[in-house]
C-alpha cells in the first residue's frame, strides 16, 4: 500500500504480523503493539524501539503526536492533484491576492486601488481575538483590487485585496 | 455572612476555578455564557446559568445591564469577575454595589486609581514608588514625536487604560512612531473605549517581576511573593514561576514593601498584583502597573506560599478577617506555569481556531491542570485562546522544570495548532534554565522553528489508516466492509 503525506511517500507491506515501512530507501520494521481508539492511541514498535503515537484525523489533515511532539500531516491521494488550485495558477504569477488569516473584522485601510506600495507595507489592519493584525505587501508593486472596506467582517481564507507587480515599461 | 451564591462573570478555565472554590466553601455558582458558549465546561460545571447573548464580548460578556439582570434574577448575592472582561471595570465594581451585589475584589476607587496607567503613574510617583521614566497625556503628533526623542529610543507606547498587550507598541525608531501611535490609540479605543496613551523609555533587556498583594476590609495587607513572568509574547506572559531566580532575599523584601506601599496609596484590599520592569544589569525595579484583580498565573503563588487566594477572596469580600500576617508567609519550593494557548508559534502566534478533535490533559504528582476544554470544545475566535494552564510544583526549580517538561510532553491536543512545542523548547533552552530570558528573549533572541515531521510520525500516521488485524481496538468486528480503518467509528477519534 503506497501512502503519502506532505511531500514524503511510504510503502507499506504487512509482514506477518507485522509491517514493512519502506521511505526512500530506509525500511522500517513495525509492529503493532495496541491501539486505543478512544484517545487515538497506538503503541507501536518501529525497529525494536517503543514508540506511542496520537493519531487524529480531519478530512485529509493528521493530526500526530509522536514522543509530546505534534506535527500537522496533510495525506494526498491521487484523485487530488498537489498543486494550490486557489494561489494563482498559470497566467498569474505575477499576482499576490492576500487572504485573511483567520476571521475578524476590518480595522483599517490603508490604501487605495491603484496605490503603488512597497514590499512589507501595512495595506490593512484586521482585527481578531481583539488583536490587531497587519496585512502587509508581500512585495512591491500596485494595489490592484481591495475587496473589504472598513467595519466589514471576513471568514479565514476570505481574500482581502490583490497586489500586482508593477510593470516595467 | 458568607454568601449563598455568587455570579461567576466570566467563561472558560478562570470560572471553573472559581467555581470549584465556591464549591468547597458550600457556595451555589451561577455561570453566564454567549451563544459561542453554549457547549462549554463552565456551564455544565456551575448549577446554573443564563445566557447573556451573541458571542461577541460586547453583547455578553462585557455586557454590563445583562450579568447584573442575570445576578439579579438569580438571587446571587456576589459577583466574581474572574480576569480579563469586566475584572478592571470601576462601573462594573459601582453598578454591582447599587444593585446590591458583592463585588468580589477592590473597591471601584481602587480601580479607578489604579486602571488608569497614567494617573497610577503619577499617584505612585508621589507616594515614592520608583517609576519608569516617561510621559503622560500627550495629544499630538509632535508631542509623540519630541517626547520619544527626550525619552530615547526603544520606547513603548500603551494605553492609559489598557492591559493584556492590547494597544501597546514597542517602536525603535521615529519612521515607526506615527503608525504605532495610530494602531495603539484603535486598539486602545476598540478593547477599553479610550484612546488615551502614555509614552515610556523601553528597558529592552528588562524582567518582568510582579508582587502578589492581598488585603481584608479591615485593613491588613500583605504580599505574597514574587512571580517572575518574563517569558512573554506579543507583552503577553506565557511561562510563569516562582520564586524568581534573580531575586536575592534583600530585593525580594524591597520590591515586596514597594508593592505593599503601592497598595496602600490606594487603600486596597482583595487580591491584586504590583508589576515590576526588573533591570538585572543594575538591579533596580520600577513600577509598571497594578492589577486590581485575580491574575492569570496566581495558581503558582497559591502553590508555594499554600493558601487558596479564590477562596480567600470570596473570604474576605464577605467581610471575614484575614488571620495572618506578613511574617507567617513563606515560600516552600518551586512552582512553575505553563499557558498552553490555541496559536502558531511559528507564523507570529497569530490564534487558531477549530474542534479538539482529541484532547488529553496531563496527569501526575505535583502537577494541576486548570483547563476550560475537553475533547469536541470548539476553539472559537471570539475570546482568548488560553486552552488550559499546567501549574507544577516540585522541591526546586531544576526539578519543577523537569516535571513540566514532562507534563508539557504528555498534553495531547489536535485539531487546533497550540504553542506545547514551542514551551518545550523554551524550558529545554540554556538561557532559560539559567532565568536569563528577558521579556523580548522571544521575539529578539529565541528564533523558534518546528521540527519536522519525524519517521517516527509518518508511519505513525500510516499505521492508522491501514491498522487491520493485529490492532486490539475495541471497535467493531473487524471483518466488517471498512475493515482498514476498524476506529474511525469511535467517538471522539474522528472529527
Amino acid at each position: 500500500m503506497k501512502l503519502t503525506f506532505d511531500n514524503t511517500s511510504m510503502d507499506l507491506t504487512p509482514s506477518g504480523k507485522s509491517y514493512r515501512a519502506k521511505i526512500g530507501d530506509d525500511v522500517f520494521d513495525v509492529e503493532i503493539i495496541r491501539a486505543d481508539a478512544e484517545r487515538g492511541q497506538l503503541d507501536l514498535l518501529i525497529e525494536g524501539k517503543h514508540v506511542i503515537a496520537y493519531v487524529s484525523s480531519d478530512g485529509a489533515k493528521r493530526w500526530v503526536t509522536v514522543n509530546g511532539r505534534t506535527c500537522l500531516l496533510t495525506k494526498s491521494s491521487r484523485a487530488i492533484s498537489y498543486s494550490k488550485s486557489k494561489r494563482g495558477g498559470a497566467g498569474h504569477d505575477h499576482a499576490s491576492e492576500l487572504a485573511a488569516p483567520m476571521p475578524g473584522q476590518i480595522r483599517a485601510v490603508n490604501v487605495g486601488a491603484g496605490d503603488a506600495v512597497k514590499k512589507g507595507q501595512t495595506l490593512l489592519v484586521l482585527e481578531a481575538m481583539k488583536m490587531e493584525i497587519r496585512i502587509q505587501a508581500p512585495r512591491d508593486g500596485i494595489v490592484s483590487s481591495i475587496s473589504v472596506k472598513v467595519g466589514q467582517t471576513v471568514e479565514r481564507e476570505q481574500i482581502l485585496i490583490e497586489v500586482v507587480e508593477r510593470l516595467e515599461s | 455572612m458568607m454568601f449563598k451564591k455568587i455570579l461567576i462573570a466570566n467563561r472558560g478555565e478562570i470560572a471553573i476555578r472559581i467555581m470549584r472554590a465556591c464549591k468547597e466553601l458550600g457556595i451555589q455558582t451561577v455561570a453566564v455564557y454567549s451563544e459561542a458558549d453554549k457547549n462549554s465546561l463552565h456551564v455544565s460545571f456551575a448549577d446554573e446559568s443564563v445566557l447573556l447573548g451573541a458571542p461577541a464580548p460586547k453583547e455578553s460578556y462585557l455586557n454590563i445591564d445583562k450579568i447584573i439582570d442575570a445576578a439579579k434574577k438569580t438571587n446571587a448575592d456576589a459577583i466574581h469577575p474572574g480576569y480579563g472582561f469586566l475584572s478592571e471595570n470601576a462601573s462594573f465594581a459601582a453598578e454591582a454595589a447599587s444593585a446590591k451585589l458583592t463585588f468580589i475584589g477592590p473597591s471601584a476607587d481602587s480601580i479607578r486609581a489604579m486602571g488608569d496607567k497614567a494617573e497610577s503613574k503619577t499617584s505612585m510617583k508621589k507616594a515614592g514608588v520608583p517609576t519608569v521614566p516617561g510621559f503622560e497625556g500627550l495629544e499630538s503628533k509632535e508631542d509623540f514625536e519630541k517626547a520619544a526623542r527626550e525619552i530615547g529610543y526603544p520606547v513603548l507606547i500603551k494605553a492609559a487604560a489598557g492591559g493584556g498587550g492590547k494597544g501597546m507598541r514597542v517602536v525603535e525608531s521615529e519612521a515607526d512612531l506615527t503608525e504605532a501611535v495610530e494602531g495603539a490609540r484603535r486598539e486602545a479605543l476598540n478593547a477599553f473605549g479610550d484612546d488615551r496613551l502614555l509614552i515610556e523609555k523601553y528597558l529592552a533587556d528588562a524582567h518582568h517581576i510582579e508582587f502578589q498583594v492581598f488585603g481584608d476590609r479591615q485593613g491588613n495587607l500583605v504580599h505574597l511573593f514574587e512571580r517572575e513572568c518574563s517569558v512573554q509574547r506579543r507583552h503577553q506572559k506565557i511561562i510563569e514561576e516562582t520564586p524568581s531566580p534573580l531575586l536575592t532575599p534583600k530585593l525580594r523584601t524591597q520590591m515586596g514593601e514597594a508593592a505593599v506601599k503601592a497598595a496602600k496609596t490606594v487603600n486596597y484590599y482583595n487580591a491584586g498584583t504590583v508589576e515590576f520592569v526588573f533591570d538585572p544589569q543594575l538591579s533596580t525595579f520600577y513600577f509598571l502597573e497594578m492589577n486590581t484583580r485575580l491574575q492569570v498565573e496566581h495558581p503558582v503563588t497559591e502553590l508555594v506560599v499554600g493558601l487558596d487566594l479564590v477562596q480567600w477572596q470570596i473570604r474576605v469580600a464577605a467581610g471575614e478577617r484575614f488571620p495572618f500576617t506578613q511574617k507567617d508567609f513563606s515560600q516552600r519550593g518551586h512552582a512553575i506555569e505553563c499557558r498552553v494557548y490555541a496559536e502558531d508559534p511559528a507564523s507570529g502566534f497569530l490564534p487558531s481556531t477549530g474542534k479538539l478533535l482529541q484532547y488529553i490533559e496531563p496527569r501526575g504528582p505535583g502537577l494541576r491542570v486548570d483547563s476550560g476544554f475537553a475533547a469536541g470544545s470548539e476553539v472559537t475566535h471570539f475570546y482568548d485562546p488560553l486552552l488550559a494552564k499546567l501549574i507544577v510544583h516540585a522541591e526546586d526549580r531544576s526539578s519543577a522544570i523537569q516535571r513540566m517538561q514532562s507534563a508539557l510532553r504528555d498534553f495531547i491536543a489536535h485539531g487546533v495548532t497550540t504553542n506545547i512545542d514551542f514551551m518545550q523548547d523554551v524550558l529545554a533552552h540554556d538561557d532559560f534554565q539559567n532565568g536569563d530570558v528577558s521579556t523580548r528573549w522571544v521575539e529578539t533572541k529565541f528564533n523558534w522553528q518546528p521540527a519536522e515531521p519525524s519517521v517516527e510520525a509518518l508511519i505513525a500516521a500510516a499505521l492508522a489508516e491501514t491498522a487491520g488485524s493485529s490492532l486490539k481496538s475495541n471497535a467493531p468486528g473487524l471483518d466488517e466492509p471498512d475493515r482498514f480503518s476498524p476506529w474511525k467509528n469511535q467517538n471522539g477519534f474522528r472529527n
